[in-house]
């Protein structure tokens, strides 16, 4: 690299930090994004997991009081349970449980009593509890269907004709699955968020504010121009994804994952291999928002044109972390580095060939755009915003 | 359906199936001192994939999850480390949010003889809050499991269901047992097992375990917190049996569950309705019993098919006694025992086919334990005082046979010295321990000056599978200190009715009247009870 190619980089970089808007933006998306994540993921947790103490209604409990104390034992209570305090408002579950009337007297002949349970299966939040409910119901049943063989002098196993062993390759990590999808995606598109202001301001601005010109004026090459701009650009998304990245490691740890039943941590070998990863795409992101600012005529045409652009990435990555991709899509820019992160993440061997193959397709864009750009320079329309 | 079909029996059964015409020892030696840790669940004798070789991934039995398994050599013989190696197995079930490698909790299963790997299952349920952000490990104990396991079967007896155990001669048994086992029985103390835990312990590089004993692991937990308190955080003894205590004692607390459990239907107003005279019909059948066996032809548990059933003396106490471990099993006792003196021995053999395993203990290593460090300590006073009731006769009359054949060095005297320690601990016993009484976790407590004991109420042997006790483990294991660790939980009212029938736990309405009437009684029941009122008469 020239000596001036690097006087170039420094000047774009100089301007960059006067730009404190730009500096800002980047900021607020590195700090804010994974603390929003945070903040969305512990109330996810909430509403997925089951309350300690379920409150339901149940009809008729005074039909089967050992049912209903079997059932409270294990966390699950009528909801005007007669411990807690009167007036106190008891956060109780829409759930019935119908115990039928002739429970008792068909309990006793030995044939099957009717429980009926009434609840919307629909119901997000109410769908952990529901299943709480009838796991406990199945168990007092197999229970006592045990016992009702033993006192018949017949040993219940035989009434487990098939031994079921399920062995499970899934890790800790890897059940975490969407949510690290999701986690991973928010984390990849700093690389684009952080960049897009200083792209605008020194594109798009620095034409507006009439210096673009007067920097063609100066004996250097167009090409070292356009290098010197992706080079800061690409800086800036780097240093977005980095801080993305360690206050991610900090807030997701305060996040109880392991009450979902797995873990998500973001350690330094992760970090060191986003980075890595990341790198083809913030100068992807660089020359992609580069390229649109020049394209656009004005600071805030660029704005509104960016704005569109970005949905692109963001659409790739929603796909790769939703898991609903097609196949080529992990040949493509961001979804291709997105799914090789999430294997990664899930402790799985990272696919080379898929990545090495879509990181250089993120590159021959990056190539292309620059080379048009470059070009375009030599333009008057686009020199000038004609 | 799957496990979810037994495993809330709780029962300490584990239907490892043995070949009809062997009978595991155990069976037959109903007086042997089986303390299994509660909660075993039905395994089958299959060997968790991929254990041969050291630290690798693999799957146990009942757990679809992935876990880290592995073995290392140690030296049969401490004092001679040039000689015979064996295996000792390990399971690691990793943390789901590991907080550091530093700290694991050490999982040590009862029996003596019980394979801690094997209840895997039950330890993981139980452990469940633990394992969030702890590894929890699991060792096969030198001579169980898969740890150069001492099996004892015996041959040529043709069903466990057709014989007569007084035909049982356990001395010739024994010898034939110790013939076939290849190993020096007499290194499979719990001292020798303490120092390949400590090697498991230093080889998988944790610096502090928590531990957690259940029943007969107890013993070894406190062996690791006065041997070893450095590498110790806290311990929780779950069914205590105190250092100071032989434990062929254990014939009183088998006496005491008996009556608790009477006591218990008698204070039931359903209960006592249905059984009046419970106390005077246990007497009544073990009375026939003991004058002679009743031979009858009954069909096969598992098979169906038409066996001779020799019920015995031994086989109809022994089958109650093994129902008094879970509090689910526990509720069919009354009707069983009504049955039986109606003549009707199907309860007693379908309890005693799910016992017919032997808990699935390895009677070898089991009689390497009792020998060495409890037949020695019998006094003559402890001898006389447990020849009172009939398992404390039984189980005098085996070991005196068997130990005399197993021939092992006693252990030092300093053996049954109280442990003294400032670890934080936390002992737990269950009222209706038939196992354990609450007064062993007392003696426990003698000098701990680090320790809280909590009695359940309603719980019986392995309290932290019954009750909130895992929760306070998973406590004292985030706090590191009993101090604010409040048993309150426990006192929860989670007795279950007992058996009224065959069929049902709920009172019976023979005609709308009588309806409105059990219905009555039943509430009554529940309020004239008061939780501890029939347990502390």
């Amino acid at each position: 690299m020239s000596n001036k190619t690097i006087t170039m980089i420094r000047k774009e970089l100089i301007d960059a930090a006067r730009d404190k808007r730009s500096v800002m933006a980047g900021l607020y998306y590195a700090v804010g994004a994974p603390l929003l994540m945070c903040g969305m993921f512990f109330m996810l947790i909430g509403q997925l997991t089951s309350p300690e103490d379920l409150n339901i209604n149940i009809n008729n409990p005074q039909g089967a009081p050992d049912l209903v104390k079997y059932l409270s034992s294990k966390g699950i209570t009528h909801g005007k349970n007669e411990d807690q305090v009167e007036g106190e408002k008891v956060d109780t579950k829409d759930i019935l449980l119908i115990i039928s009337d002739d429970y008792a007297s068909n309990m006793a002949k030995g044939i099957s009593a009717e429980v009926t349970l009434v609840a919307d299966a629909s119901n997000e939040k109410l769908q952990k509890s529901i299943r709480r409910l009838e796991k406990r119901l199945q168990q007092y049943s197999a229970e006592m269907g045990s016992l009702r063989l033993i006192a018949r002098g017949i040993d219940p196993r035989v009434m487990q004709p098939i031994k079921l062993n399920v062995e499970d390759q899934a890790t800790p990590d890897s059940k975490a699955g969407m949510i690290l999808g999701i986690a991973t995606m928010t984390m990849i598109y700093a690389v684009f968020i952080s960049g897009m202001n200083l792209a605008i301001d020194t594109s798009a601005g620095e034409r507006e504010r009439n210096s673009l010109a007067l920097l063609l004026s100066h004996p250097v090459s167009t090409s070292q121009i356009v290098i010197s701009k992706i080079v800061a650009v690409t800086l800036f998304g780097m240093i977005g994804l980095l801080l993305t990245l360690i206050v991610s490691k900090f807030a997701y740890s305060f996040v109880p994952w392991q009450e979902l039943g797995f873990s998500v941590s973001v350690n330094s070998r992760f970090i060191g291999m986003m980075m890595l990863i990341g790198l083809p795409v913030a100068i992807m992101a660089a020359c992609l928002q580069l390229f649109v600012s020049f394209l656009a005529k004005s600071f805030k045409e660029a704005q509104s044109y960016l704005t569109i652009v970005l949905m692109l990435p963001m659409m790739l990555a929603m796909a790769a972390s939703y898991d609903i991709a097609p196949e080529t899509l992990q040949w493509l820019p961001v979804s291709g580095q997105l799914q090789a992160l999430i294997e990664f993440i899930k402790g799985r061997e990272l696919p080379g060939m898929q990545l090495a193959i879509s990181s250089l397709i993120t590159l021959a864009i990056s190539a292309a755009l620059a080379f048009g750009m470059q070009k375009s320079l030599k333009s008057e329309k686009i020199v000038f915003g004609l | 359906m799957h496990h979810g079909m037994y495993s809330p029996r709780k029962m300490g059964v584990d239907p490892t199936l043995t070949l009809r015409k062997k009978v595991a020892l155990a069976v037959v030696i109903w007086a042997a001192i089986l303390i299994p840790s509660v909660h075993a669940l039905p395994l089958t004798l299959s060997a968790p994939t991929s254990v041969n070789t050291t630290d690798n991934s693999c799957y146990v039995d009942g757990l679809s999850e992935r876990m880290n398994c592995g073995s290392i050599s140690v030296p049969e013989d401490h004092d001679r480390p040039e000689g015979k190696q064996i295996q000792i197995h390990y399971v690691v079930m990793p943390a789901i949010k590991s907080s550091g490698k530093s700290e694991a909790l050490l999982a040590i299963a009862g029996g003596p003889g019980q394979s801690a790997i094997e209840n895997a299952q039950g330890f993981d349920q139980m452990l469940t809050k633990v394992r969030q952000s702890h590894d929890v490990i699991l060792i096969d104990q030198r001579g169980t499991g898969q740890s150069n396991p001492l099996q004892c079967v015996a041959d040529g007896f043709e069903s466990p269901l057709a014989i007569n155990e007084s035909d049982f001669d356990t001395r010739v048994e024994t010898q034939k047992c110790l013939d076939e086992l290849d190993a020096d029985v007499s290194q499979y103390d719990s001292l020798s097992a303490l120092r390949d835990f400590e090697a498991v312990r230093q080889h998988l590089g944790y610096q502090k375990l928590h531990l957690y004993g259940v029943s007969y692991g107890t013993r070894m937990a406190q062996l690791y917190m006065r041997d070893y308190p450095e590498h110790v955080a806290t311990v929780t003894l779950d069914g205590v049996v105190p250092m100071q205590q032989s434990v062929l004692a254990i014939g009183d607390a088998i006496a005491r569950a008996f009556d608790l459990v009477i006591q218990d239907c008698s204070n039931n107003t359903l209960c006592h309705n249905q059984f009046p005279e419970l106390a005077a019909e246990l007497a009544q059948v073990d009375t026939e019993l003991a004058q002679a066996a009743k031979i009858s032809t009954i069909a096969d548990p598992t098979t169906g098919e038409a066996t001779q059933l020799t019920m015995t003396r031994s086989k109809f106490k022994g089958s109650l006694r093994m129902a008094l471990y879970s509090p689910s099993v526990r509720a069919l006792i009354p009707h069983a025992i009504h049955q039986a003196s109606q003549g009707n021995f199907q309860p007693i053999t379908g309890l005693y086919a799910m016992s017919m395993d032997g808990a699935g203990i390895a009677m070898g290593m089991h009689a390497s334990v009792v020998c060495a460090e409890d037949w020695p300590r019998l006094t003559p006073q402890l001898r006389a005082s447990t020849a009172k009731n009939y398992f404390g006769r039984e189980m005098l009359k085996t070991f005196e046979q068997s130990c005399a054949v197993w021939n092992m060095p006693a252990v030092d005297a300093s053996f049954s010295q109280a442990i003294a320690s400032d670890i934080p601990t936390l002992l737990l016993s269950g009222e209706l321990d038939p196992a354990t009484p609450p007064s062993w976790g007392e003696m426990a407590m003698e000098k701990l000056t680090n320790a809280k004991h909590f009695v359940a109420p309603y719980a019986t042997h392995g309290v932290a599978y019954q009750s909130c006790g895992n929760n306070l483990i998973a406590e004292l294991i985030e706090k590191g200190a009993v101090s604010d660790i409040d048993g309150e939980c426990l006192n929860k009212d989670i007795r279950r009715n007992f058996y009224l029938n065959a069929s049902t736990v709920e009172a019976i309405p023979s005609d709308t009247e009588q309806t409105a009437q059990s219905e009555e009684s039943s509430l009554s029941q529940e309020t004239a009870l008061s939780p501890k009122k029939a347990l502390n008469q």
